[in-house]
């Protein structure tokens, strides 16, 4: 192998070991390099996962962040994209077992980040004589049906004070995040709305998309909410 | 207008950047921070960009890294040039990437003559498939590695030669790889190829918390030090007449925008005096 693979490789391997030894692991200056690349890793996490970093507190959220970086080490430079798998990670640690909703709520976390970055459509005056065949989600539109209360958790710590004696009634419930004017909003969503939602995700046309709604439920007004909270729009 | 001193774009200064009426203003990004598909962060770039110069840093190419540079990566960075037309583009000295794991750091390698031809090769891959020139900055240095058959210095006059490329001197990485390898900073200035640098970086160190002023940490989360603008005297000396567009960079306790002005002004007097404090001052 090359030389500089080869020192590239070991030097690697000493930057993610839990306890680096050999010459170059205690050589003064090593550990500056050891913390910038966890420090990063774990700062771009808590970046994108405000909420658990709310819930886990500064060091429990800084211990999750490491277990999860060794577990799934980033593979891009792009750092803000970094963590799609966390959600999923927690969900599978034993301690979370205490916190049912953590997993949801970095569910949410995730949602959000990914609804700021998507990409942007222009908006579209249609003519008067416009027929629209079907509904299609904005790119930035993104929404999930949770087993968790996890919605009512998620708004409680994006407003100050708001999670101060929270007891959230134990159900399912649903969340629809939309961007508009420059920030992303989360909502919440019942199961009529979540399900056409997924409907116009998966292509209905608008003729067949009753079709996927409890009977009680009034197309036109779900359809003219999410339209109007720029969730979905006619094509 | 010809970009002179420049500033690192906080987003939280969006509005005083954008009216800012100082002659001779440019900001930099990370390029990183901008790779995503839409949204308010490329929005308020555009905004910027429409008013200011731009330039584009990077900091995930892995120049310095044994395997080709990502051609995604790349593609990715050539959307922002084609997007943002930024005036200098630049990378570092340095590897980021191995065994596909992206490390968020700046990490140092022997500079022999086996690791300049692969630096070279990346170089020349990054600039063909990006269709222009790239800047390559000096890193901050914290270990003496062994095997070096280069000083950095000849190492970056080497690459300039054999790629075309041009050099960003950080005068602050030189303080603290002085400091931090125990070599004369001002010896390594006076070293530089002073014809192929198109860019210079200012910013502030700290010294490590348990090792002391022994071990300066590049933070950029403090004002430029005294040292530091007197060796950025001393290379703006060697520059003469032709001052390379400088950069005061700050990540970190990011201050007011009035109080980054004016270590911005600071810099942009002593590229107008060639390194001289004027008498006036």
């Amino acid at each position: 192998m090359p030389e500089l693979a080869a020192f590239q490789e070991a030097f690697a391997e000493a930057l993610l070991a839990p306890e680096p030894d050999g010459r170059l692991a205690r050589a003064r200056g090593f550990a500056v390099y050891r913390n910038t690349c966890a420090h990063g890793v774990v700062e771009a996490l808590r970046a994108a996962y405000p909420t658990v970093d709310c819930l886990l507190g500064e060091e429990g959220f800084t211990a999750a962040a490491l277990a999860f970086r060794d577990a799934q080490p980033p593979a891009s430079p792009v750092l803000s994209d970094y963590g799609a798998g966390f959600p999923g990670f927690l969900a599978r640690q034993p301690w979370t077992s205490e916190l049912p909703y953590l997993a949801d709520v970095a569910t949410l976390d995730r949602l959000a980040l990914e609804a700021l970055a998507a990409a942007d459509r222009a908006p579209v005056l249609s003519p008067a004589t416009f027929r629209p065949l079907a509904l299609a989600l904005h790119p930035a539109t993104r929404f999930a049906w949770l087993e968790t209360p996890a919605v009512t958790i998620w708004l409680a710590h994006r407003s100050p004070g708001g999670f101060d004696d929270l007891e959230p009634e134990w159900r399912p419930e649903g969340a629809l995040l939309t961007r508009l004017a420059g920030g992303v909003a989360l909502q919440p969503i019942g199961r009529a709305e979540h399900r056409l939602l997924a409907a116009v995700a998966a292509g209905a046309s608008l003729a067949t998309l009753g079709t996927a709604l409890p009977a009680e439920s009034d197309l036109p007004i779900l359809i003219a909410r999410l339209i109007a909270c720029g969730a979905v729009f006619p094509v | 207008m010809v970009p002179t001193a420049g500033l690192s774009f906080k987003p939280v200064h969006f509005e005083e950047a954008l009216a800012s009426p100082a002659a001779g203003l440019w900001f930099e990004v990370h390029a990183e921070n901008y790779m995503v598909a839409g949204g308010p962060r490329l929005a308020m770039l555009e905004a910027l960009r429409r008013e200011k110069p731009l330039s584009l840093h990077g900091v995930g190419l892995s120049l310095a890294g044994a395997a080709d540079p990502d051609s995604g990566h790349l593609a990715a960075l050539k959307a922002l040039c084609g997007r943002f037309q930024p005036f200098l583009v630049s990378e570092h000295l340095a590897w980021s990437r191995s065994g596909g794991i992206a490390f968020p750091d700046l990490l140092p390698f022997p500079r022999t003559s086996e690791a300049l031809r692969r630096v070279a090769r990346n170089i020349d891959l990054a600039q063909t498939a990006l269709g222009r020139q790239i800047l390559i900055e000096n890193p901050s240095l914290y270990l003496a590695l062994e095997g070096h058959e280069w000083s950095e210095t000849d190492f970056l006059a080497e690459l300039v030669r054999r790629t075309g490329c041009r050099l960003l001197v950080d005068v602050n990485n030189v303080f603290v790889s002085a400091r931090n390898l125990g070599f004369p900073a001002e010896a390594y200035v006076d070293a530089l190829p002073v014809d192929a640098i198109g860019e210079i970086h200012l910013a502030g160190h700290r010294p490590d918390p348990v090792h002391g002023a022994a071990l300066l940490i590049d933070s950029h989360d403090a004002p430029v030090s005294d040292e530091v603008w007197d060796l950025y005297a001393r290379l703006l000396a060697r520059l003469g007449r032709m001052p390379a567009p400088t950069l005061v960079e700050r990540d970190g306790d990011v201050p007011a925008f009035e109080t980054l002005m004016a270590e911005r002004n600071r810099a942009a007097s002593l590229m107008r005096h060639g390194g001289r404090v004027p008498a006036y001052a």
